[in-house]
């Protein structure tokens, strides 16, 4: 196979600004983004509540959050069909097949891994933390709030690897998007449809693009952490 | 005429398998400074932090400056009254300005005061060469100083020391004293838990012995 025609096609339509691949670069990042961004404050305030917090069944919720993690993405999306399908209880939103519809199942699978993540961070501070900022006169909440800003380097390595999973996503977002062109279409599942095709051109790009975006986030979160994740 | 600052009744901690303090009795009086010592694992950090509002005692009674403190509902008004330094002191991953600045923002302190404030607690640490030094690049004998300025800038009424000087090489061991030593001069009752000889000779400080579960003028 000559890959190296396809992917000097790949590059082409990239830096001539190709409409449709831009198109799906674009709603790969919409969807993936603004899943995050809508829940990662509840999903990072919940791991940061069971890690301080103790209650009865604390510890079978993080079992299950636990296995959540390796919940297999195409399920959540069967459920999330089956919710927004016409029959289904939440069929009246008609979102099936919007980039909305991606966005819930994009929450629903980033989820698990912000609040085990967070969990995972807090339980590893340093319990002096809360008492120095307590015995230096700060409030329950306020010394709560400065042990989160002391683990922000692994809260932000959570957001970050959800980030990671819900951007590379294929199944869930195939299922409740439809890989419609120029509504739904994303980087994965066009990959998964152009390669299916034998078109290696847009694929290659687009992983491509995947890998720069990869990069990028984690580029983008090693700069503020300096050295050993300092100020 | 000097008033008590503290005053600890029958103070006990239990554990599961062990009684460690069994009715601790003590009167600090406002601006002293003390001592205590005993032996490893007698209860000194226990007691400190009892009464930093750390940890929860057992039973028994605490005032602080003629009031009664309910140890059940530590009063937050009394954390912003005295200061407690671990033994081995956390500094938050920012600047050692902005670390000393922490309990004074707390206390919604006015940015220019506290700049101005913190410009002093530095001074007085000595720390000044070491404001672009990130903590964790900081030794222990750094760190211990910077402790006691974001201790001492907060002025508190009680500052409750645990082992200001253990395993600090002996450079960093007699910047840490002379530190102490200035707090004499400051208006602010001192209690330090600690093995350290010097600390211990020192003609200011009084001398209190924790043994048994019970604490003694020693």
């Amino acid at each position: 196979m000559d890959l190296l025609e396809p992917t000097r096609y790949a590059f082409y339509l990239l830096f001539t600004g190709d409409p449709a691949l831009w198109r799906i670069i674009f709603t790969s990042l919409y969807c993936s983004l603004a899943a995050i961004a809508l829940i990662a404050p509840p999903a990072v305030a919940l791991g940061f509540l069971i890690a301080i917090v103790s209650f009865p069944g604390r510890r079978a919720l993080v079992v299950f959050s636990q296995a959540l993690l390796s919940f297999p993405t195409v399920v959540v999306g069967l459920v999330i069909y089956m919710l927004l399908s016409r029959q289904g209880p939440l069929g009246f939103l008609k979102l099936l097949f919007t980039p909305e519809a991606i966005i819930i199942g994009y929450m629903v699978i980033a989820f698990p891994v912000l609040v085990v993540f967070t969990l995972s961070a807090v339980q590893g501070a340093d319990p002096r933390v809360h008492e120095t900022a307590r015995s230096l006169g700060a409030r329950r909440l306020r010394a709560a709030w400065t042990t989160l800003f002391e683990v922000r380097f692994g809260v932000m390595a959570a957001v970050v690897n959800s980030f990671g999973r819900v951007v590379s996503e294929v199944g869930c977002a195939i299922m409740v998007g439809g890989n419609i062109a120029g509504l739904t279409r994303n980087i994965p599942t066009a990959i998964a449809l152009e390669t299916s095709k034998g078109e290696f051109a847009q694929g290659i790009a687009l992983g491509f693009v995947l890998i720069v975006l990869a990069l990028g986030v984690n580029v983008a979160l090693s700069v503020p952490q300096g050295e050993g994740g300092m100020k | 005429m000097s008033i008590v600052a503290l005053e600890l009744k029958s103070i006990t901690k239990s554990f599961p398998q062990r009684e460690l303090l069994r009715g601790v009795d003590l009167a600090l009086q406002s601006s002293n400074s003390y001592v205590l010592t005993g032996d490893n694992g007698c209860g000194k950090t226990t007691l400190m932090r009892i009464v930093a509002g750390l940890e929860p005692a057992s039973g028994g009674a605490m005032r602080f400056e003629g009031v009664a403190i309910d140890l059940r509902r530590y009063p937050e008004t009394l954390r912003r009254m005295l200061v407690y330094v671990h033994q081995q002191p956390y500094l938050f991953h920012t600047s050692i300005a902005h670390n000393i600045a922490y309990g004074l923002k707390m206390r919604g302190v006015p940015k220019h005061q506290r700049e101005l404030l913190v410009g002093e607690a530095i001074a007085w640490a000595g720390v000044g060469h070491l404001t672009d030094v990130l903590p964790h690049k900081l030794s222990g004998g750094e760190k211990q100083r910077v402790a006691l300025a974001r201790a001492k800038v907060l002025r508190p009424r009680l500052m409750l020391l645990d082992e200001p000087t253990a395993n600090l090489d002996s450079d960093a061991r007699r910047q840490t004293l002379a530190l102490i030593e200035t707090l004499r001069h400051e208006d602010v009752t001192v209690m330090i838990a600690s093995h350290d000889r010097e600390i211990i000779a020192m003609p200011h400080v009084e001398r209190l012995h924790l043994e048994a579960g019970r604490v003694s003028a020693a």
